[in-house]
């Protein structure tokens, strides 16, 4: 698993594009759109893709034939300062390989972070911790990065032993994520309003690598908002990768990892329960390639066509094409005369119109328009 | 009688509370004396005239209350005061200040009014004030100044007057460093302490060229960071998720003109990435993640 020497532009095109499945932190300013549409935000590396782990779907996993390198952390800062200069990110985005152990890795890791502030610099640092990293490092890090987390991968710790035998569910991964809530907690009330942005909780889940139903995914991922003040999950789709020992599993659909998206931010900016999603799992527990707002609204005819100008805020949120803006406006702007003036307030009126009443008039009888009764 | 106003945020709450007072006034405006009393010489007006706004004043907030009432709960992250409204739509360069204030006295005291667009006008400058908010807003994003000799400089083109709102921007983010936005034949200077110039001030752009360093050594600088941003970009792609539609709508047409970096990634947008290079040779383009 030794390194070849490889130019800093090699090493950096393969560092980072370990991490491009990663998605950053979304309340910043956006700086480029790849061809695929993802907003490119930070300059996110790898610090190395060697790896003391053998995480089961990871190509990075000990002893696996692929191509090694590394970025010292005085590379890290150089390209990032020159692409912050450009105005080209907000920041960095820094994860790794393990080096050695986790204590290691955070040590380095923490290296680049306080190189970073040490030269003034004030921009956005997100840092991807390793599974078992100690408190008092996780402290450190919480001083100088604004989001921090370590990723989670799946729902259980029967599950985790399965795909990443080198560390304790548990011990490495809930407690520590116990510990960063902590810790942001802490630093949110050290910095106040209007000081550093001090992220909230992180982690990714690994979608498909073991056989976890969505059922499952969901409602950890409402358990980590409730207990760990998760914001926001990420997830990633398993692709199988050679040479690995899960290199005969079945990839994820990309359209799973999207409606896990969706079901997420229903959770997060919607407030719904893990518990409401029941009624549109199958009998496996997985959901759809279908709108997961959608498919529940379908759920509960009885509620609906809604009254615009009577509904409460959180009814107003169970019709397909009303966000959380465009309810507050709604509620402002009452009462409502028209569909362009809704449209006007952000509502997608295609997805809403069969859902709604606006002064008594509606589209239709919801029951006849989905087929029910006949 | 005439009520003239300076085209500031508080030029125009003042002008409003006028011409509550005085509903038949005509209104003249201008952004500075000079340019009023040319404007009121050139009229040769022999009415009574209400000078508002020349003189700094303290209290916009009371202003505001008094013009707009109470103001309405922020519906988003991103939603605008009616300070902010009035500042940006008065940057906008298809605005009248004096419809503007006509607006806001349609308002009744309700500033909700300004912002639901239920007469054509409120729809017109509500969207003014997105046209203007999404112009800086995308310079933010788009804009890729040079950083050199100490200095970063950048030269932006708008329809609209939001050069200092993005230097102040820039500098806000770059604070260890004097910024400059160079605009026409003007420059705004952010952290201008650092140069010996005042924390934020106008001046000549050939003052802000002066400060450059040659073109030659600009350029490579330039280059070479251009280079390694073209390679970090690439790396990002994941060709399965490949979607024209929203990556052209979040990096428009509009951004290519804002820089050499964006103008590239715009023309990797829509042509999309060629997955057969040189590096392909050199490493494991297998795509990976951790
Ligand atoms: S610890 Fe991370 S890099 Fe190492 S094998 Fe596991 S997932 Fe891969």
């Amino acid at each position: 698993m030794t390194e070849q020497h490889h130019t800093l532009t090699e090493r950096m095109r393969i560092l980072a594009q370990g991490t491009k499945y990663d998605s950053c932190n979304q309340s910043a300013v956006c700086h480029a759109f790849g061809p695929d549409g993802r907003c490119i935000q930070l300059y996110k590396t790898l610090l190395t893709n060697s790896c003391a782990g053998e995480c089961a779907y990871c190509p990075n996993r000990n002893k696996r034939d692929t191509v090694r390198a590394s970025l010292t952390p005085e590379e890290i800062v150089k390209i990032t300062w020159s692409f912050y200069r450009k105005n080209a990110i907000e920041g960095l985005f820094l994860s790794s390989g393990i080096i050695g152990d986790a204590e290691n890795t955070a040590e380095k890791q923490l290296e680049v972070a306080k190189l970073l502030r040490s030269q003034g610099f004030t921009g956005y640092i997100h840092t991807r911790m390793m599974p078992g990293t100690p408190k008092y490092l996780l402290e450190e890090i919480a001083e100088h990065s604004n989001k921090f987390g370590v990723n989670a991968e799946t729902t259980s710790s029967v599950n985790y032993s399965e795909i990443c035998p080198n560390f304790d569910y548990n011990n490495d991964i809930l407690t520590r994520l116990k510990w960063t809530r902590d810790l942001i907690k802490k630093q949110r009330r050290k910095v106040g309003y209007g000081g550093r942005i001090v992220g909230a909780n992180d982690t990714q889940f690994v979608v498909g690598a073991v056989n976890e139903p969505d059922r499952e995914i969901i409602s950890t991922v409402h358990k980590f908002m409730d207990r760990y003040a998760l914001r926001r999950p990420y997830f990633m789709s398993f692709d199988p990768v050679p040479d690995t020992p899960l290199q005969n599993g079945i990839a994820s659909p990309k359209w799973r990892e999207n409606r896990l998206y969706q079901a997420s931010f229903l959770m997060k900016d919607y407030g719904i329960k893990a518990s409401d999603f029941d009624v549109i799992f199958n009998d496996d527990g997985f959901l759809a390639d279908a709108d997961p707002k959608m498919r529940l609204a379908y759920a509960h005819p009885d509620y609906f066509p809604m009254d615009i100008n009577k509904a409460a805020r959180d009814e107003l949120l169970m019709v397909p094409g009303i966000g959380p803006i465009s309810a507050n406006r709604i509620i402002q702007a009452r009462p409502i005369t028209s569909e362009q003036e809704l449209a006007r307030m952000g509502v997608v009126i295609s997805r809403a119109r069969p859902f709604i009443e606006i002064n008594g008039s509606k589209q239709t009888n919801l029951h006849s328009f989905m087929g029910v009764g006949s | 009688m005439i009520i003239a106003f300076k085209t500031d945020v508080d030029g125009v709450l003042l002008a409003c509370s006028a011409l509550k007072e005085h509903p038949d006034a005509e209104l003249v405006f201008a952004k500075d004396r000079r340019e009023l009393e040319r404007k009121l010489t050139f009229s040769g007006t022999e009415d009574e005239v209400v000078r508002l706004g020349f003189t700094p004043i303290a209290g916009t907030k009371n202003l505001i209350r008094e013009v707009l009432g109470k103001c309405p709960a922020k519906m988003s992250r991103t939603d605008t005061s009616p300070v902010q409204y009035i500042d940006l739509v008065l940057r906008h360069s298809k605005a009248n200040p004096a419809e503007l204030i006509h607006l806001i006295v349609s308002c009744n005291g309700s500033a909700e009014h300004l912002y639901t667009g239920k007469s054509k006008l409120a729809r017109r400058y509500y969207n003014y004030m997105r046209d203007v908010t999404r112009a800086w807003q995308r310079m933010c994003m788009f804009a890729r100044p040079d950083f050199v000799n100490g200095i970063q400089t950048v030269d932006i083109d708008s329809p609209h007057d939001v050069a200092d709102i993005f230097c102040r921007w820039l500098a806000k983010k770059n604070p260890d460093v004097p910024v400059a936005v160079i605009f026409g034949n003007a420059a705004w200077v952010g952290n201008g302490e650092l140069v010996g110039l005042d924390h934020f001030t106008k001046t000549a752009a050939a003052f802000v060229k002066s400060l450059r360093t040659s073109l030659s050594s600009k350029n490579k600088e330039a280059d070479e960071v251009e280079g390694l941003w073209d390679v970090f970009y690439n790396s990002q792609m994941i060709e399965s998720r490949r979607n024209r539609r929203l990556a052209s709508k979040m990096q428009p047409k509009s951004s290519a003109g804002m820089s050499k970096m964006a103008k590239a990634d715009r023309y990797k947008v829509e042509r999309g990435i060629s997955n057969c290079t040189l590096e392909m040779f050199v490493g494991d383009a297998r795509e990976v993640s951790v």
